[in-house]
């Protein structure tokens, strides 16, 4: 070796200033000659992207400042200290279909090929608050499995331990699954405080905005419930995450990573106020609230997105909402890979898709993932595509070696540019939405959802144009045998037959009264603001009450929750 | 554009039936088809197919598009029998989303005119919504009550 | 005067027996000035004058909507047959237009008894559409016991609905109390109805009471507006509103105002100036460049210039009979 590497120009080494300057100005020359058409290209959040990245641009210096050390503040490295290596992220794949038994089925074979957590959909019916005799046979168990009763969920998790793996049920205010699950526990002589888990679609703020589906009750009424969710789940399943604050939703909306990572911190900013409000200590909460993301397959934008979101949140616990137990500030959450840049034209390509996506979520210091099958845009996944999806990050994790050092991409100079400049947008829409008077009353005006609407709008133009390439729709087409295209997941129309009628008889076995007493319960509850209305719910469950009934009782009584509409 | 659009203006029932809630798409292709200078009726999600009728038929639209991400394409049909019951037999539904092959055809064979896929061109959207259109104004304006 | 075809008054007799269908396609014809249309118009002149027609105005994102929604929900309970006609803006760059006022009526839209029908404005500056009027005429004739108006909420829209509804219903949205004192005079004169919307905010009181200041400065005319607060979800106050609608209805019958007479007059002199407005703006002549130049010189002035305008488009001008979907405004 001749001379020395330069060093960042510093008070410490002015002497090289003109080497690295010279070095510079003379591969920036080279590189014009080279691509003398090279336009400004910018990510999906609008941050222009450099060919180059170094020392000028972000420097290691403050190490402790900008970085620390995994598990302590700033935290941008990760939360915990040994991260995957220590304990690898959680395969907490998503399986829904048909009737409990289809479902109980997928799951084992699920965890048979090295998933490590649950994750149950449920039907659409069940989304929108129905339970299987109120909607059209076609549309039940073809994209989640029709859980309504305690005798449903309890086939669901037939010969699995309750207590022994954790469990995320996709199910929105007024979680009426999870009373169901807990029901189970109690005929199983499980103890509450063994169950963990998390309410995976807690966030009614998301879902007004953005998947409109998962809205049942009107916002106030929803307000309500979260937070007597939260105190329940606290005193009872203290085991239990009862808040997860889903930037995904926002984000497959059509809104880019910053601004979905800044809506979803202003959300947990107003559940944390809110919780506040009834009197809780910071400390008594947060360390339960979780988040889930989005992945989109813009690689380093979602790696950099998701380490801001980290050292956001330890400042925003600590300083913004005072909390001082250091679980408080650690940023836990879930990433889902993005089935939005997935196609529909050779659906084998989406493998490479999920493949990448889930680098960037592991790269991003994620606790728990999921990865979208291949056929995931045709329909239901099939068993094969299912197994391909939990392979995928086995083979990230034990062929690739992703989970042995922690945070490897830390240090590049890209990688810390750009996470500090998407920290920047992140805070400016955090502005924006505090000027509004925080994250309720913007959703409540529809600030949030024209927003949304104009980044979709942008983004989609650029689909449209060609400027945004996705292989096999606008660029590299090629003509394919429809036929050959994975096959359908339908369920069975015997099986559902069968399942309506299960349902039927399970109703017709219940005690009468019982049942009536625990609505009126509920009912009386919704109306006074010193019950527990989650406790309710948790009541009238263990009575045999079913989904559907729960949710047209706190529908009267709170309102049916319509999204605002804006085009 | 290249074509200067239809005079008066395609009228277009942009909804959704079904349960699925996720409209970004719909209101997606309902934005572009207001850009291409259309006459939109766009809904939210959920809508009875009572009601779907009842709107094509109080606003006169000549094409109806329905978003289809989950399975809800699957009780369209139902929908075109309630269209021709109300005597709507010249309002053609387009269907966008996702729709696997087989459920295409089947949605071809009872009167669907178009089924688009994610990744289609909206231009192409736009351009399918006029001919139609075009195709329901050759058909006589003078409506008279038809006997039941 | 041209006798009127046998099917047109087929036409208008099914109309009149309740087939929405007809109702529907009528409408259609109407609304695009066709020769069709026309004849429809004419023929359904001695059946007007059944419905009480209420407009509702006020700034967007005052409520329109859902107060609407309420109010016909409320007529609805009481039996009452009803057609709504909901005006949006079109787009001036590309003449489209998103039609999203019926997604707001979600509850009541699904009434047998309700009907209603989104109009785009087609670069009509107003607050309404040129056919609007029209439009209301046949809802009217159809038998409908009130027709509904709801604006798109510009500025001038309040103005436009003024000549067209019988009874006009202002909303104010309080929490913008300081933009009550900032509402155009104009809009106090014309208003028999002044509502609070949302008024379970807690600025409700404030604006009520800055509303009656205004009126109590104003001079006394016939009609006292009477102010009311509705809440729309859950709703409330909204059989107040009828009360004082039903009020003004029976002041203005009791009084025998040729209510359609004068309404007749002030829709025909906004269509002439419609017509008008395009055919100068579209006209391509000399003299018509050597009025603007002598304008621009300052030789002339515009009262001037106006009226020798209106002499050249008369004589020589002509308009392009497609030229109603706001072509004068797009970009070429």
């Amino acid at each position: 070796m001749s001379s020395p590497v330069p060093k960042r120009p510093t008070e410490r080494y002015p002497a090289e200033v003109s080497a690295f300057d010279r070095s510079a100005a003379r591969w920036r020359e080279e590189y014009s000659r080279l691509a003398p058409d090279d336009a400004a290209i910018r990510n999906r959040s609008g941050i222009e992207v450099k060919p180059l990245y170094g020392p000028d641009d972000w420097s290691g210096e403050n190490y402790l400042d900008d970085l620390g050390f995994p598990g302590q503040l700033p935290l941008t490295r990760g939360i915990y200290p040994s991260m995957h290596r220590g304990r690898p992220w959680s395969q907490r794949q998503l399986v829904g279909l048909g009737t409990p038994e289809d479902y109980n089925a997928r799951l084992k074979q699920i965890l048979a090929a090295g998933s490590t957590a649950v994750s149950l959909i449920p039907c659409n019916s069940v989304y929108r608050g129905y339970d299987v005799d109120e909607v059209d046979p076609l549309l039940l168990g073809t994209c989640g499995a029709t859980v309504n009763t305690v005798e449903d969920m309890d086939i669901c998790f037939r010969d699995i331990a309750l207590g022994k793996i954790s469990i995320g049920l996709n199910d929105p205010l007024p979680f009426t699954l999870l009373a169901l699950l807990l029901a189970v526990a109690k005929r199983r002589d499980v103890p509450w405080g063994e169950i963990t888990g998390t309410s995976n679609q807690s966030d009614y703020i998301s879902h007004f905005v953005a998947n409109h589906m998962f809205f049942r009750v009107a916002l106030p009424g929803s307000r309500r419930i979260l937070s007597d969710h939260i105190e329940f789940m606290n005193r009872h399943v203290p085991g239990w995450n009862p808040v997860s604050v889903v930037g995904q939703h926002m984000q497959q909306a059509g809104a880019t990573p910053a601004q979905a990572m800044a809506f979803t911190l202003c959300t947990a900013i107003q559940y944390a106020e809110d919780c506040r409000a009834r009197g809780m200590e910071p400390d008594a909460f947060l360390p339960r609230f979780t988040f889930f993301f989005d992945i989109s397959i813009s690689f380093f934008e979602e790696i950099a997105k998701l380490r801001a979101g980290r050292r956001l949140w330890a400042k925003i616990a600590r300083d913004r909402l005072g909390a001082k137990d250091p679980r408080s500030w650690r940023f836990k959450f879930h990433a889902q890979t993005s089935g939005l840049d997935l196609t529909r034209a050779q659906p084998l390509n989406n493998i490479a898709r999920s493949a990448i996506q889930a680098m960037a979520g592991i790269f991003g210091g994620l606790q728990s993932l999921h990865t979208d099958a291949y056929d995931e845009v045709l329909s239901t996944p099939t068993v094969e595509a299912a197994r391909i999806a939990v392979a995928t990050q086995n083979i990230l994790r034990d062929e690739a070696h992703l989970a042995d050092v922690i945070d490897p991409v830390g240090g590049s100079y890209y990688v810390e540019a750009l996470t500090d400049q998407m920290e920047e947008e992140i805070e400016r829409v955090i502005g924006e939405i505090d000027a509004a008077g925080g994250m309720y009353a913007a959703v409540d005006s529809g600030l949030v959802q024209t927003l949304i609407g104009e980044s979709a709008l942008a983004f989609q133009r650029q689909i449209e144009s060609g400027a945004q390439k996705v292989v096999g729709v606008n660029a590299f087409q090629v003509e394919e045998d429809a036929s050959a295209r994975a096959s359908l997941e339908r369920p069975d129309p015997a099986d559902i037959d069968k399942q309506i009628a299960r349902y039927q008889r399970f109703k017709a076995a219940r005690s009468r009264d019982g049942v009536q007493r625990a609505l009126d319960a509920l009912a009386r509850a919704a109306n006074d603001a010193t019950q527990n209305s989650y406790e309710k719910v948790v009541d009238a469950a263990l009575a045999g009450v079913t989904h559907g009934e729960i949710c047209t009782c706190l529908r009267r009584e709170m309102g049916f929750g319509q999204p605002l509409c804006i085009v | 554009m290249n074509e200067p659009m239809l005079h008066p203006p395609p009228k277009v029932l942009v909804t959704k039936i079904g349960l699925d809630g996720h409209d970004r798409g719909s209101r997606l292709v309902a934005a572009f088809l207001r850009d291409a200078g259309m006459e939109v009726i766009y809904t939210p999600p959920w809508q009875q197919i009572s009601t779907v009728v009842k709107m094509a038929m109080e606003e006169d639209v000549d094409v109806i598009g329905i978003s289809s991400l989950a399975t809800d394409h699957l009780i369209v049909p139902k929908l075109l029998q309630a269209l021709r019951a109300a005597g709507l037999d010249d309002v053609e539904v387009i269907v966008g989303g996702i729709v696997p092959d087989r459920e295409e055809a089947a949605l071809l064979k009872v009167g669907v005119a178009r089924v688009f896929h994610p990744g289609s061109p909206l231009e192409e959207i736009v351009d399918v919504v006029c001919r139609l259109t075009a195709k329901r104004r050759t058909k006589p304006a003078l409506s008279l009550k038809e006997a039941p | 005067m041209h006798r009127l075809s046998d099917p047109v008054l087929d036409w208008v007799a099914a109309l009149r027996d309740g087939d929405r269908k007809s109702l529907a396609r009528a409408i259609t014809e109407v609304e695009n000035e066709t020769p069709t249309g026309n004849a429809l118009i004419r023929a359904i002149h001695d059946h007007l004058g059944r419905a009480h027609i209420v407009g509702f105005t006020g700034a967007p994102g005052a409520g329109k909507s859902t107060l609407i929604n309420a109010f016909v929900g409320e007529l609805n309970r009481r039996g009452k047959r009803v057609g709504v006609v909901a005006v949006d803006p079109s787009s001036p760059i590309s003449g489209g237009a998103i039609l999203g006022d019926r997604v707001r009526m979600g509850d009541v839209g699904g009434s047998d008894d309700v009907f209603i029908r989104s109009l785009a404005s087609r670069g009509h500056l107003g607050g309404l559409s040129r056919t609007a009027s029209r439009v209301v005429d046949l809802l009217d004739a159809a038998g409908m016991d009130y027709v509904i108006l709801e604006t798109v909420g510009t500025g001038q829209s309040e103005i436009e609905v003024a000549g067209l509804a019988l009874t006009k219903v202002v909303l104010f949205p309080p929490g913008a109390g300081d933009d009550v004192q900032a509402q155009k005079a104009g809009v106090l004169e014309i208003a028999d109805i002044l509502a609070i919307s949302k008024a379970d905010l807690a600025l409700a009181d404030r604006a009520e009471q800055q509303l009656r200041q205004m009126l109590a400065l104003r001079k006394a005319r016939g009609w006292t507006p009477i102010i009311v607060r509705t809440v729309a979800t859950p709703a409330q106050g909204i059989d107040t509103l009828f009360d004082a609608i039903a009020k003004h209805y029976e002041w203005l019958t009791q009084r025998g105002v040729p209510l359609r007479q004068m309404r007749l007059k002030t829709v025909l002199a906004q269509v002439a100036g419609d017509v008008l407005r395009r055919r100068i703006e579209l006209l391509e002549s000399p003299e018509l460049e050597r009025l603007c130049a002598d304008l621009d010189s300052g030789e002339i002035d515009y009262g001037e210039a106006a009226e020798r305008a209106l002499a050249i488009a008369a004589a020589g001008g002509h308009v392009d009979a497609t030229g109603t979907c706001g072509q004068s405004l797009r970009a070429e």
